[in-house]
């Protein structure tokens, strides 16, 4: 974005540009998925590539519930929104030796935890991408309800063709 | 607060030359821009494109609403065909209106009927030709239309305990009303043949009744 | 020259009629049929519903001309795509005149489906729907 106002910049763009969507093509590691309602339950999981060991689904559920309450905590620790106009945000990323866990938080309160190697480039992106495909295969589907764990074929089809070819 | 300028702006002689009688005329209602459903041109969309996410929404919402207090999934697919059929009804009319005037031909065989149906109308409805149009081995009266990836169910994941449930039973409704509005009486539903490549992959069955196969064979004797 | 006009739906039932005279040749449109004949000219037109459908197979046209005659009363057809009757009671005259009144009608009737609120075989009574085929009437014969 920055080099878009410094014209000098532009024929070092694509080199650059370059060479990081290759990084990325390969070190796309994303070992699994979390989906968390509003309320705190947890609606969705799922495990992609190996890495981490393998959580129960009540590990998963007391995870789930955990990590919300701790968001609602960390949300109050700063109640004032830094930036004007957005609600304030609670924890966004844990890190550890082995692993990332990155959240994000929809506007109507529904959680996506990714966690992912710890080094792995541009999670927002993926975050993002996601958000994009619950959106369009969860919220879409007339047959899902809200809030209710998330059954939807064609979400699991279109996220694992978007996360597994890409490691 | 735009009306009295809209009112003003509509420079066709067509429009002007009976608004006494128009206002006149009791009971009768008018759009507050004054211009009722004759005053539109029928070619005003042929460019156009609808957003698809507002269709899925819409589609999602007919689904739900076909969903109340239904008996079975039959009846469910029932519903959603009986939704369709009149708009099958009304673009059969639309699109024939729509080609040029000098060659157009209403579909008296089953076969230019079947390719208005997989050109024409999938044209008009979702922007390509459908994928494959195959006639039954095994019975003389059924056709089957195939389509890798119907728009319709593109967002839609049918629970399990539903399975036997495909929702492109709101297009076969459409397939349906022009089969009958062109006078081919036929029984159309909607069947989900996943494959590999095509998860989505839905055939749609068209039964036409006995006394069009009669007519058909009538009329290829005549030939 | 007066003519009359009938649009017959999928149950040969009538859907909308008209009487309307000539506007060419100094012509002040107004039917001028004989008390007698009004009812008679329903007749006719139903009696060609017949010939209708023996035609309508052995030619995909929307247009089959000129159908059925009774004397010096002649029926015209156009037939929609789906199925709905445009039948035009005439004297002898121009098939092309009569041509171009019936695509004028059936750019009216195509849009008169568009409407949500109509439904198959129900019968139009709209004013703005009459008012337009009195146009295409004057416009043309």
């Amino acid at each position: 974005m920055a080099g878009r106002n410094l014209p000098l910049e532009a024929p070092l763009r694509p080199r650059y540009v370059g060479a990081a969507d290759v990084a990325e093509w390969k070190v796309m590691v994303v070992f699994a998925l979390i989906v968390i309602n509003k309320a705190g339950g947890l609606i969705y999981h799922r495990e992609f590539h190996e890495g981490l060991n393998k959580l129960s689904v009540n590990d998963y559920l007391v995870l789930a519930g955990t990590f919300h309450g701790v968001h609602a905590i960390t949300k109050n620790l700063c109640p004032l929104p830094r930036t004007p106009g957005q609600p304030p945000t609670g924890i966004e990323v844990l890190e550890s030796e082995s692993f990332r866990l990155q959240c994000f938080q929809t506007l109507t309160g529904t959680k996506f935890l990714l966690f992912t190697e710890p080094h792995q480039p541009n999670i927002d992106g993926i975050i993002r991408k996601v958000y994009e495909l619950y959106s369009d295969y969860v919220m879409k589907n007339p047959f899902y309800q809200i809030e209710m764990p998330i059954r939807c074929d064609a979400f699991d089809r279109h996220l694992a063709s978007y996360i597994k070819p890409r490691q | 607060m735009n009306a009295p300028q809209a009112s003003a702006v509509p420079a066709a002689p067509a429009a002007l030359q009976q608004p006494a009688q128009r206002a006149s005329v009791g009971g009768l209602r008018y759009p507050t821009n004054r211009k009722t459903i004759y005053d539109r041109n029928l070619n005003r969309s042929r460019t156009s494109e609808l957003s698809k996410a507002s269709f899925a929404y819409l589609f999602g919402e007919m689904v739900s609403y076909a969903q109340r207090r239904v008996t079975g999934i039959q009846d469910l697919e029932r519903r959603l065909n009986v939704q369709g059929h009149p708009l099958g009804l009304r673009l059969l009319d639309l699109l024939l209106y729509r080609e040029p005037t000098r060659s157009v031909q209403r579909p008296t065989r089953i076969l230019p009927l079947l390719q208005f149906i997989t050109t024409t109308l999938w044209k008009h409805l979702f922007s390509r030709s459908a994928d494959a149009l195959e006639r039954s081995k095994d019975n003389e009266d059924e056709y089957m239309i195939s389509d890798n990836d119907p728009l319709v169910n593109q967002y839609i994941s049918v629970p399990k305990e539903m399975n036997q449930l495909n929702c492109a039973a709101y297009v076969a409704g459409i397939i349906e009303g022009i089969c009958d509005g062109t006078g081919f009486a036929a029984r159309v539903t909607a069947h989900s043949v996943p494959t590999e490549l095509w998860p989505a992959k839905t055939v749609f069955l068209i039964k036409f009744e006995p006394e069009v196969m009669e007519r058909e064979a009538f009329l290829e004797k005549a030939r | 020259m007066s003519y009359y006009f009938a649009i017959v739906g999928t149950k040969d039932n009538p859907l909308f009629e008209h009487e309307f005279g000539t506007s060419k040749q100094g012509g002040d449109g107004v039917a001028r049929f004989r008390e007698e004949a009004r009812h008679m000219n329903q007749f006719i037109v139903h009696s060609s519903l017949d010939i209708v459908e023996e035609v309508q197979w052995g030619n995909g046209q929307m247009y089959l001309k000129v159908i059925d005659r009774f004397y010096n009363n002649y029926v015209s057809c156009f037939l929609t795509g789906g199925n709905i009757k445009f039948l035009l009671l005439h004297a002898p005259t121009t098939p092309k005149a009569i041509r171009s009144f019936f695509v004028d009608v059936y750019e009216i009737w195509v849009k008169t489906l568009m409407n949500p609120f109509y439904h198959i075989d129900m019968e139009v009574r709209s004013p703005v729907f009459r008012s337009r085929v009195v146009a295409a009437g004057r416009k043309y014969l």
